[in-house]
Protein backbone atom coordinates (compact mmCIF):
# COMPACT_ATOMS: atom_id res chain seq x y z
CA UNK A 1 0.00 0.00 0.00
CA UNK A 2 1.22 3.29 -0.96
CA UNK A 3 1.34 6.11 1.62
CA UNK A 4 -0.66 8.92 1.25
CA UNK A 5 -0.74 12.26 2.37
CA UNK A 6 -2.28 13.06 5.66
CA UNK A 7 -6.04 14.46 5.14
CA UNK A 8 -8.15 16.22 7.67
CA UNK A 9 -10.56 13.09 7.79
CA UNK A 10 -8.00 11.12 9.11
CA UNK A 11 -7.49 12.90 12.31
CA UNK A 12 -9.80 12.37 15.10
CA UNK A 13 -10.51 15.56 17.59
CA UNK A 14 -9.24 13.56 20.70
CA UNK A 15 -10.11 16.39 23.40
CA UNK A 16 -11.79 19.96 23.69
CA UNK A 17 -15.12 18.44 22.78
CA UNK A 18 -16.90 20.52 24.51
CA UNK A 19 -15.66 24.34 22.64
CA UNK A 20 -16.27 21.76 19.19
CA UNK A 21 -19.88 21.09 20.52
CA UNK A 22 -20.53 24.77 20.81
CA UNK A 23 -18.60 25.76 17.44
CA UNK A 24 -20.82 22.64 15.77
CA UNK A 25 -24.01 24.12 17.50
CA UNK A 26 -23.36 27.28 16.96
CA UNK A 27 -22.93 27.02 13.27
CA UNK A 28 -25.85 24.74 12.85
CA UNK A 29 -27.95 27.36 14.20
CA UNK A 30 -26.41 29.69 11.68
CA UNK A 31 -27.03 27.23 8.78
CA UNK A 32 -30.31 26.68 10.29
CA UNK A 33 -31.43 30.06 10.56
CA UNK A 34 -30.73 30.97 6.58
CA UNK A 35 -32.62 28.15 5.77
CA UNK A 36 -35.81 28.70 7.83
CA UNK A 37 -35.97 32.44 8.15
CA UNK A 38 -37.34 32.84 4.53
CA UNK A 39 -39.36 29.84 4.64
CA UNK A 40 -40.73 31.19 7.73
CA UNK A 41 -41.53 34.85 6.60
CA UNK A 42 -43.25 33.67 3.73
CA UNK A 43 -45.19 31.14 5.27
CA UNK A 44 -46.48 33.77 8.22
CA UNK A 45 -47.96 36.03 4.94
CA UNK A 46 -51.62 36.41 4.95
CA UNK A 47 -52.72 38.15 2.05
CA UNK A 48 -54.11 36.56 -0.72
CA UNK A 49 -52.27 35.79 -3.46
CA UNK A 50 -49.05 35.85 -1.57
CA UNK A 51 -47.63 33.36 1.13
CA UNK A 52 -46.28 30.31 0.54
CA UNK A 53 -48.52 27.80 -1.95
CA UNK A 54 -49.85 24.95 -0.55
CA UNK A 55 -48.13 22.56 -3.78
CA UNK A 56 -45.28 23.95 -3.12
CA UNK A 57 -42.54 21.24 -1.62
CA UNK A 58 -41.86 23.77 1.01
CA UNK A 59 -45.11 23.69 2.65
CA UNK A 60 -45.01 20.09 4.38
CA UNK A 61 -41.38 21.87 6.18
CA UNK A 62 -43.44 25.43 6.71
CA UNK A 63 -46.46 23.49 8.01
CA UNK A 64 -44.40 22.67 11.34
CA UNK A 65 -43.87 26.56 11.73
CA UNK A 66 -45.80 28.91 13.65
CA UNK A 67 -48.15 31.25 12.11
CA UNK A 68 -46.63 34.12 14.10
CA UNK A 69 -44.02 36.28 11.67
CA UNK A 70 -40.20 35.03 12.74
CA UNK A 71 -38.74 37.26 15.86
CA UNK A 72 -35.49 38.61 13.68
CA UNK A 73 -34.93 39.11 9.76
CA UNK A 74 -31.86 39.04 7.31
CA UNK A 75 -29.16 36.70 5.92
CA UNK A 76 -26.26 35.62 7.44
CA UNK A 77 -24.23 38.78 6.45
CA UNK A 78 -26.66 41.04 7.89
CA UNK A 79 -28.98 39.97 10.58
CA UNK A 80 -30.93 41.87 13.10
CA UNK A 81 -31.42 40.36 16.82
CA UNK A 82 -33.21 41.98 19.19
CA UNK A 83 -31.40 45.71 19.75
CA UNK A 84 -28.17 44.95 17.52
CA UNK A 85 -27.81 44.69 13.63
CA UNK A 86 -24.57 42.35 12.62
CA UNK A 87 -23.85 43.81 9.27
CA UNK A 88 -20.71 42.14 7.34
CA UNK A 89 -17.86 44.43 7.63
CA UNK A 90 -16.53 43.95 3.97
CA UNK A 91 -20.17 44.81 2.67
CA UNK A 92 -20.34 47.75 5.37
CA UNK A 93 -17.03 49.52 3.78
CA UNK A 94 -18.55 49.00 0.35
CA UNK A 95 -21.38 51.08 0.95
CA UNK A 96 -19.33 53.43 2.86
CA UNK A 97 -17.21 53.96 0.03
CA UNK A 98 -20.49 55.55 -1.31
CA UNK A 99 -22.50 56.46 1.27
CA UNK A 100 -19.87 58.00 3.81
CA UNK A 101 -19.85 57.52 7.12
CA UNK A 102 -23.15 58.44 9.30
CA UNK A 103 -24.49 57.69 12.68
CA UNK A 104 -26.44 54.56 11.20
CA UNK A 105 -23.42 53.39 9.81
CA UNK A 106 -21.52 53.56 12.76
CA UNK A 107 -24.43 51.57 14.84
CA UNK A 108 -24.94 48.85 12.27
CA UNK A 109 -21.26 48.09 11.35
CA UNK A 110 -20.03 48.72 15.56
CA UNK A 111 -20.98 45.09 16.64
CA UNK A 112 -19.84 43.11 14.19
CA UNK A 113 -16.54 44.92 14.48
CA UNK A 114 -16.04 44.64 17.79
CA UNK A 115 -16.53 40.82 17.71
CA UNK A 116 -14.04 40.26 15.25
CA UNK A 117 -11.60 42.30 16.98
CA UNK A 118 -12.05 40.78 20.38
CA UNK A 119 -12.89 37.20 18.45
CA UNK A 120 -10.78 37.86 15.34
CA UNK A 121 -12.02 35.52 12.07
CA UNK A 122 -14.49 33.44 14.19
CA UNK A 123 -17.49 34.28 11.63
CA UNK A 124 -15.64 32.04 8.99
CA UNK A 125 -15.11 28.83 11.65
CA UNK A 126 -18.35 30.16 13.70
CA UNK A 127 -21.19 31.15 11.57
CA UNK A 128 -19.94 30.96 7.31
CA UNK A 129 -23.28 28.76 5.83
CA UNK A 130 -20.29 28.01 3.61
CA UNK A 131 -18.59 25.41 6.11
CA UNK A 132 -20.57 22.43 5.58
CA UNK A 133 -19.86 22.39 1.75
CA UNK A 134 -16.07 23.02 2.83
CA UNK A 135 -16.63 20.35 4.61
CA UNK A 136 -18.39 18.26 2.44
CA UNK A 137 -15.86 19.46 -0.07
CA UNK A 138 -13.01 17.53 2.15
CA UNK A 139 -14.79 14.30 2.93
CA UNK A 140 -15.15 14.35 -1.36
CA UNK A 141 -11.36 14.44 -1.32
CA UNK A 142 -10.93 12.23 1.23
CA UNK A 143 -13.04 9.37 -0.92
CA UNK A 144 -11.72 10.63 -4.32
CA UNK A 145 -8.02 9.89 -2.81
CA UNK A 146 -8.68 6.37 -1.04
CA UNK A 147 -10.26 5.37 -4.86
CA UNK A 148 -7.03 6.25 -6.34
CA UNK A 149 -7.74 9.61 -7.75
CA UNK A 150 -4.31 11.86 -7.68
CA UNK A 151 -6.07 15.47 -6.78
CA UNK A 152 -3.84 18.17 -6.83
CA UNK A 153 -3.33 21.20 -3.57
CA UNK A 154 -2.66 24.32 -4.82
CA UNK A 155 -1.18 26.68 -2.76
CA UNK A 156 -2.35 30.34 -3.74
CA UNK A 157 -0.67 32.88 -1.70
CA UNK A 158 -3.12 33.78 0.74
CA UNK A 159 -2.78 37.69 -0.51
CA UNK A 160 -4.74 36.91 -3.59
CA UNK A 161 -8.06 36.87 -1.17
CA UNK A 162 -6.80 40.45 -0.24
CA UNK A 163 -6.05 41.94 -4.08
CA UNK A 164 -9.76 40.05 -4.70
CA UNK A 165 -11.36 42.28 -1.97
CA UNK A 166 -9.97 45.67 -3.12
CA UNK A 167 -10.60 44.90 -6.65
CA UNK A 168 -14.17 44.40 -6.03
CA UNK A 169 -14.62 47.50 -4.38
CA UNK A 170 -12.30 49.44 -6.96
CA UNK A 171 -14.44 47.69 -9.71
CA UNK A 172 -17.70 48.08 -7.60
CA UNK A 173 -16.98 51.88 -7.26
CA UNK A 174 -16.22 52.13 -11.15
CA UNK A 175 -19.53 50.37 -12.15
CA UNK A 176 -21.58 51.93 -9.55
CA UNK A 177 -22.97 48.84 -7.85
CA UNK A 178 -22.15 46.59 -5.08
CA UNK A 179 -20.10 43.53 -6.36
CA UNK A 180 -19.29 41.85 -2.97
CA UNK A 181 -22.52 40.83 -2.49
CA UNK A 182 -22.29 38.97 -6.13
CA UNK A 183 -19.57 36.72 -5.19
CA UNK A 184 -19.04 36.38 -1.25
CA UNK A 185 -20.42 33.37 -0.31
CA UNK A 186 -22.50 33.36 3.33
CA UNK A 187 -24.17 36.70 1.35
CA UNK A 188 -24.42 34.31 -1.94
CA UNK A 189 -26.11 31.33 0.12
CA UNK A 190 -28.32 33.39 2.25
CA UNK A 191 -29.69 35.11 -1.49
CA UNK A 192 -29.82 31.96 -3.41
CA UNK A 193 -32.14 30.41 -0.07
CA UNK A 194 -34.26 33.33 -0.46
CA UNK A 195 -34.67 33.08 -4.25
CA UNK A 196 -35.33 29.54 -4.02
CA UNK A 197 -37.88 30.12 -1.84
CA UNK A 198 -39.77 33.00 -2.59
CA UNK A 199 -39.19 32.53 -6.47
CA UNK A 200 -38.32 28.72 -6.79
CA UNK A 201 -35.75 29.47 -8.76
CA UNK A 202 -31.52 29.89 -8.39
CA UNK A 203 -29.53 33.09 -9.54
CA UNK A 204 -25.77 33.11 -10.91
CA UNK A 205 -24.46 32.94 -7.30
CA UNK A 206 -25.70 29.36 -6.99
CA UNK A 207 -22.87 29.06 -9.58
CA UNK A 208 -20.17 30.67 -7.96
CA UNK A 209 -20.91 28.95 -4.94
CA UNK A 210 -20.65 25.52 -6.72
CA UNK A 211 -17.10 27.10 -8.30
CA UNK A 212 -16.02 27.73 -4.69
CA UNK A 213 -17.05 23.99 -3.99
CA UNK A 214 -15.22 22.61 -6.70
CA UNK A 215 -12.23 24.40 -7.02
CA UNK A 216 -11.84 23.33 -3.18
CA UNK A 217 -12.41 19.69 -3.85
CA UNK A 218 -10.67 19.73 -7.26
CA UNK A 219 -7.86 22.14 -7.34
CA UNK A 220 -7.01 23.13 -3.80
CA UNK A 221 -8.38 22.04 -0.44
CA UNK A 222 -9.98 24.73 1.19
CA UNK A 223 -8.18 27.19 -1.10
CA UNK A 224 -11.19 29.50 -1.99
CA UNK A 225 -11.99 30.70 2.21
CA UNK A 226 -8.10 30.40 2.33
CA UNK A 227 -6.90 32.39 -0.58
CA UNK A 228 -9.58 33.79 -2.68
CA UNK A 229 -13.11 34.85 0.44
CA UNK A 230 -12.84 38.80 -0.06
CA UNK A 231 -14.92 38.44 3.35
CA UNK A 232 -12.36 36.31 4.93
CA UNK A 233 -9.40 39.04 3.87
CA UNK A 234 -11.40 41.42 5.44
CA UNK A 235 -12.00 39.25 8.79
CA UNK A 236 -8.43 39.21 8.60
CA UNK A 237 -7.40 42.53 8.20
CA UNK A 238 -9.54 43.14 11.05
CA UNK A 239 -8.37 40.63 13.66
CA UNK A 240 -4.72 41.50 13.65
CA UNK A 241 -5.72 42.69 17.42
CA UNK A 242 -7.39 39.92 18.38
CA UNK A 243 -6.28 38.65 21.56
CA UNK A 244 -7.23 35.26 21.33
CA UNK A 245 -4.14 33.01 19.77
CA UNK A 246 -3.54 29.58 19.61
CA UNK A 247 -0.54 28.84 21.41
CA UNK A 248 2.26 25.92 21.28
CA UNK A 249 3.76 24.64 24.05
CA UNK A 250 6.77 23.05 21.94
CA UNK A 251 8.44 20.97 25.16
CA UNK A 252 4.91 18.91 24.50
CA UNK A 253 4.71 18.70 20.64
CA UNK A 254 6.04 15.63 18.74
CA UNK A 255 6.02 17.74 15.47
CA UNK A 256 3.49 15.29 14.22
CA UNK A 257 1.93 17.72 12.02
CA UNK A 258 -1.66 16.63 12.78
CA UNK A 259 -2.54 20.18 13.54
CA UNK A 260 -1.12 21.94 10.50
CA UNK A 261 -2.87 19.00 8.28
CA UNK A 262 -6.42 19.88 10.30
CA UNK A 263 -6.40 23.57 9.63
CA UNK A 264 -8.41 24.86 6.49
CA UNK A 265 -7.07 27.81 6.54
CA UNK A 266 -3.17 27.07 5.96
CA UNK A 267 -1.82 27.87 9.15
CA UNK A 268 1.01 26.41 11.34
CA UNK A 269 -0.08 25.65 14.72
CA UNK A 270 2.82 23.12 14.84
CA UNK A 271 5.68 26.19 14.11
CA UNK A 272 3.55 28.46 15.86
CA UNK A 273 2.95 30.24 12.76
CA UNK A 274 -0.41 31.33 13.44
CA UNK A 275 -1.11 34.97 12.14
CA UNK A 276 -4.70 36.79 11.42
CA UNK A 277 -6.16 34.35 9.28
CA UNK A 278 -6.77 31.89 11.96
CA UNK A 279 -10.65 31.20 12.66
CA UNK A 280 -10.63 29.90 15.69
CA UNK A 281 -12.23 27.18 15.30
CA UNK A 282 -9.92 24.86 17.99
CA UNK A 283 -9.74 21.98 15.77
CA UNK A 284 -5.75 21.67 15.88
CA UNK A 285 -6.49 22.15 19.80
CA UNK A 286 -8.72 19.15 19.74
CA UNK A 287 -6.79 17.29 16.97
CA UNK A 288 -3.12 17.50 19.44
CA UNK A 289 -2.21 13.79 20.89
CA UNK A 290 -0.05 15.55 23.38
CA UNK A 291 -2.02 18.36 24.14
CA UNK A 292 0.64 20.84 23.16
CA UNK A 293 -1.63 23.70 22.03
CA UNK A 294 -4.14 25.51 23.86
CA UNK A 295 -5.75 28.84 23.90
CA UNK A 296 -3.69 31.75 24.97
CA UNK A 297 -5.10 35.58 25.76
CA UNK A 298 -2.13 37.83 24.85
CA UNK A 299 -1.83 41.14 23.93
CA UNK A 300 -2.26 42.08 20.38
CA UNK A 301 1.31 42.09 18.29
CA UNK A 302 0.22 45.69 17.22
CA UNK A 303 -0.04 46.85 21.21
CA UNK A 304 3.15 44.95 21.17
CA UNK A 305 5.11 46.76 18.95
CA UNK A 306 4.41 49.75 20.29
CA UNK A 307 5.40 49.10 23.71
CA UNK A 308 8.87 47.77 22.12
CA UNK A 309 9.48 50.61 20.72
CA UNK A 310 8.58 53.71 23.93
CA UNK A 311 10.93 54.02 26.54
CA UNK A 312 11.19 51.06 29.53
CA UNK B 1 1.04 42.03 0.04
CA UNK B 2 2.01 43.77 3.11
CA UNK B 3 0.38 45.87 5.27
CA UNK B 4 1.35 49.42 3.47
CA UNK B 5 0.41 48.16 0.06
CA UNK B 6 -3.23 46.99 1.58
CA UNK B 7 -3.63 50.55 3.18
CA UNK B 8 -2.19 52.02 -0.34
CA UNK B 9 -4.67 49.64 -2.36
CA UNK B 10 -7.62 50.88 -0.04
CA UNK B 11 -6.66 54.62 -0.19
CA UNK B 12 -6.63 54.19 -3.67
CA UNK B 13 -10.18 52.83 -3.53
CA UNK B 14 -11.59 55.43 -1.24
CA UNK B 15 -9.78 58.17 -3.64
CA UNK B 16 -11.77 56.17 -6.97
CA UNK B 17 -15.12 55.48 -4.79
CA UNK B 18 -15.39 59.44 -4.31
CA UNK B 19 -14.17 60.70 -7.70
CA UNK B 20 -17.52 62.14 -9.01
CA UNK B 21 -18.75 59.33 -11.79
CA UNK B 22 -21.77 59.30 -14.05
CA UNK B 23 -24.49 57.11 -12.79
CA UNK B 24 -24.17 53.61 -14.39
CA UNK B 25 -26.44 52.75 -16.84
CA UNK B 26 -28.75 50.36 -14.73
CA UNK B 27 -32.01 49.18 -16.15
CA UNK B 28 -34.59 51.90 -15.01
CA UNK B 29 -36.99 49.87 -12.32
CA UNK B 30 -39.38 50.76 -9.85
CA UNK B 31 -37.66 50.72 -7.01
CA UNK B 32 -39.32 50.38 -3.36
CA UNK B 33 -40.73 53.01 -1.50
CA UNK B 34 -37.82 55.22 0.07
CA UNK B 35 -35.39 54.37 -1.84
CA UNK B 36 -32.34 56.75 -3.07
CA UNK B 37 -32.48 58.61 -5.84
CA UNK B 38 -31.70 55.95 -9.09
CA UNK B 39 -28.02 55.40 -9.30
CA UNK B 40 -27.45 56.07 -5.70
CA UNK B 41 -29.54 53.25 -4.78
CA UNK B 42 -28.07 50.88 -6.55
CA UNK B 43 -24.64 51.76 -4.63
CA UNK B 44 -26.25 51.61 -1.30
CA UNK B 45 -27.90 48.26 -1.96
CA UNK B 46 -26.15 44.89 -0.65
CA UNK B 47 -28.64 42.48 -1.85
CA UNK B 48 -29.96 41.35 1.62
CA UNK B 49 -33.16 40.51 0.49
CA UNK B 50 -34.62 41.63 3.54
CA UNK B 51 -36.80 43.69 2.43
CA UNK B 52 -38.75 41.44 0.21
CA UNK B 53 -38.61 39.04 3.68
CA UNK B 54 -40.96 41.31 5.21
CA UNK B 55 -43.04 42.90 2.42
CA UNK B 56 -46.58 41.30 3.14
CA UNK B 57 -47.68 41.20 -0.57
CA UNK B 58 -44.27 39.74 -2.03
CA UNK B 59 -44.56 42.61 -4.68
CA UNK B 60 -40.66 42.95 -4.09
CA UNK B 61 -38.37 40.61 -7.45
CA UNK B 62 -34.98 41.02 -8.12
CA UNK B 63 -33.57 41.16 -11.27
CA UNK B 64 -32.78 38.41 -13.55
CA UNK B 65 -30.27 35.69 -12.36
CA UNK B 66 -27.58 36.48 -14.62
CA UNK B 67 -27.05 40.64 -14.53
CA UNK B 68 -25.41 43.00 -11.95
CA UNK B 69 -28.74 43.99 -10.54
CA UNK B 70 -29.53 40.29 -9.91
CA UNK B 71 -28.95 41.54 -6.11
CA UNK B 72 -31.08 44.57 -6.02
CA UNK B 73 -34.90 44.84 -5.29
CA UNK B 74 -38.11 46.62 -7.97
CA UNK B 75 -41.45 46.41 -7.98
CA UNK B 76 -43.25 45.32 -11.10
CA UNK B 77 -46.66 46.69 -10.32
CA UNK B 78 -48.14 45.44 -13.39
CA UNK B 79 -48.11 41.95 -11.70
CA UNK B 80 -48.66 43.14 -8.12
CA UNK B 81 -48.30 46.38 -6.36
CA UNK B 82 -46.82 48.19 -3.28
CA UNK B 83 -49.55 48.86 -0.48
CA UNK B 84 -47.53 51.67 1.23
CA UNK B 85 -46.93 49.43 4.51
CA UNK B 86 -43.57 51.12 4.59
CA UNK B 87 -41.82 47.64 6.25
CA UNK B 88 -39.11 47.00 3.85
CA UNK B 89 -37.88 50.83 4.46
CA UNK B 90 -38.05 50.23 8.32
CA UNK B 91 -35.85 46.78 8.10
CA UNK B 92 -33.06 48.20 5.49
CA UNK B 93 -29.55 47.60 6.96
CA UNK B 94 -28.05 50.30 5.36
CA UNK B 95 -30.59 52.75 4.71
CA UNK B 96 -30.57 52.33 0.82
CA UNK B 97 -34.11 52.74 1.49
CA UNK B 98 -34.45 55.81 3.61
CA UNK B 99 -36.54 54.68 6.86
CA UNK B 100 -40.38 56.37 6.99
CA UNK B 101 -43.45 55.71 8.98
CA UNK B 102 -46.55 54.41 7.76
CA UNK B 103 -48.45 57.67 7.51
CA UNK B 104 -50.33 59.05 4.80
CA UNK B 105 -49.25 62.27 5.19
CA UNK B 106 -45.36 61.33 5.41
CA UNK B 107 -46.00 58.99 2.88
CA UNK B 108 -47.43 61.71 0.50
CA UNK B 109 -44.45 64.19 0.74
CA UNK B 110 -41.89 61.34 0.54
CA UNK B 111 -42.40 58.62 -1.49
CA UNK B 112 -41.98 59.07 -5.12
CA UNK B 113 -41.56 55.67 -6.67
CA UNK B 114 -42.48 56.13 -10.09
CA UNK B 115 -44.47 58.33 -12.41
CA UNK B 116 -48.02 57.12 -13.82
CA UNK B 117 -48.37 57.62 -17.64
CA UNK B 118 -51.93 56.82 -19.10
CA UNK B 119 -52.38 55.36 -22.54
CA UNK B 120 -55.52 57.15 -23.43
CA UNK B 121 -56.10 55.10 -26.08
CA UNK B 122 -56.49 51.53 -23.94
CA UNK B 123 -58.02 53.17 -21.39
CA UNK B 124 -62.16 51.92 -21.08
CA UNK B 125 -63.67 55.24 -20.02
CA UNK B 126 -61.42 57.28 -22.24
CA UNK B 127 -62.58 55.36 -25.28
CA UNK B 128 -66.52 55.17 -24.10
CA UNK B 129 -66.42 51.57 -23.47
CA UNK B 130 -67.31 51.62 -19.83
CA UNK B 131 -67.58 53.49 -16.65
CA UNK B 132 -64.74 51.31 -15.45
CA UNK B 133 -63.02 53.59 -12.44
CA UNK B 134 -61.02 50.64 -10.93
CA UNK B 135 -58.20 52.84 -10.54
CA UNK B 136 -59.64 55.46 -8.53
CA UNK B 137 -61.28 53.18 -6.14
CA UNK B 138 -57.95 51.44 -5.33
CA UNK B 139 -55.76 54.91 -5.16
CA UNK B 140 -54.47 55.50 -1.90
CA UNK B 141 -54.75 59.01 -2.89
CA UNK B 142 -57.93 59.70 -4.35
CA UNK B 143 -58.77 63.44 -6.10
CA UNK B 144 -55.09 64.64 -5.23
CA UNK B 145 -53.32 62.00 -7.65
CA UNK B 146 -56.28 60.94 -9.83
CA UNK B 147 -59.69 62.18 -10.55
CA UNK B 148 -62.64 61.71 -12.71
CA UNK B 149 -63.59 63.71 -15.46
CA UNK B 150 -66.69 63.87 -17.87
CA UNK B 151 -70.38 62.04 -17.79
CA UNK B 152 -68.00 58.76 -18.10
CA UNK B 153 -65.67 59.06 -15.48
CA UNK B 154 -62.59 59.24 -17.03
CA UNK B 155 -59.28 59.03 -15.42
CA UNK B 156 -56.83 61.67 -14.98
CA UNK B 157 -53.73 61.44 -13.25
CA UNK B 158 -51.62 64.01 -11.40
CA UNK B 159 -47.90 62.97 -10.96
CA UNK B 160 -47.40 65.45 -8.88
CA UNK B 161 -49.26 64.06 -6.15
CA UNK B 162 -48.81 60.48 -7.07
CA UNK B 163 -46.20 58.34 -4.95
CA UNK B 164 -46.27 55.59 -7.89
CA UNK B 165 -47.39 52.67 -5.27
CA UNK B 166 -48.93 51.10 -8.69
CA UNK B 167 -51.86 49.55 -7.29
CA UNK B 168 -53.85 51.47 -10.01
CA UNK B 169 -51.86 49.62 -12.72
CA UNK B 170 -52.16 46.11 -11.19
CA UNK B 171 -55.81 46.92 -11.08
CA UNK B 172 -56.54 48.18 -14.42
CA UNK B 173 -58.70 45.58 -16.43
CA UNK B 174 -57.01 45.86 -19.60
CA UNK B 175 -54.82 42.88 -20.73
CA UNK B 176 -51.91 45.87 -21.73
CA UNK B 177 -52.34 48.46 -18.48
CA UNK B 178 -53.59 51.45 -19.76
CA UNK B 179 -51.96 52.60 -16.64
CA UNK B 180 -48.10 52.21 -16.38
CA UNK B 181 -46.03 53.75 -13.23
CA UNK B 182 -42.69 54.59 -15.28
CA UNK B 183 -39.50 54.70 -13.69
CA UNK B 184 -37.86 58.32 -12.07
CA UNK B 185 -36.10 60.17 -14.65
CA UNK B 186 -32.37 60.34 -14.11
CA UNK B 187 -32.48 64.02 -13.65
CA UNK B 188 -35.13 64.71 -10.74
CA UNK B 189 -34.31 62.91 -8.21
CA UNK B 190 -37.20 61.63 -5.81
CA UNK B 191 -37.74 63.69 -2.56
CA UNK B 192 -37.43 60.79 -0.45
CA UNK B 193 -33.61 61.47 -0.49
CA UNK B 194 -34.45 64.95 1.05
CA UNK B 195 -33.30 64.43 4.95
CA UNK B 196 -36.40 64.10 7.05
Amino acid sequence: MTRRALQPLDITLRHGQRYQRVRRGFLALSVALSFVLPLWHLHSLDVQGAGLAADSPWARVAALLPDAPPPFFGAPTSIWVGLFELVDPLESLGVALFQGVSWHWVWTVLPGVVLVLLLGRFFCGWACPYLPLLAASNASRWVLTRLGLRLPDVKVPRATSRVVMVGLLVGGSLLGTQLVPLVYPPALIGREVFRAVFYGSLGAGALVVAGAFLFDTFVSRGGFCRSLCPGGAMFSVLSNLSPLRVKNERSKCTDCTVCDVVCNLGQSPMTNRLDSGCERCGRCIASCPTRALSWSLSRPPLARDSKAEGPP
Amino acid sequence: MNRRALLGALTAAVALATVPRRARAHARKIRPPGALAPGRFEQACIGCFRCAEVCPTTCIRFGSAFSLDQAIPYIDASERACVLCMKCTQVCPTQALVPLAADPDIIAKTVRMGVPVLTRSRCLPWNLEGICRLCYQVCPYPEEAVELTGPRKAPLFHPEACVGCGLCEEACPEQNHAIRIEPLPDAAPPPSTRPP
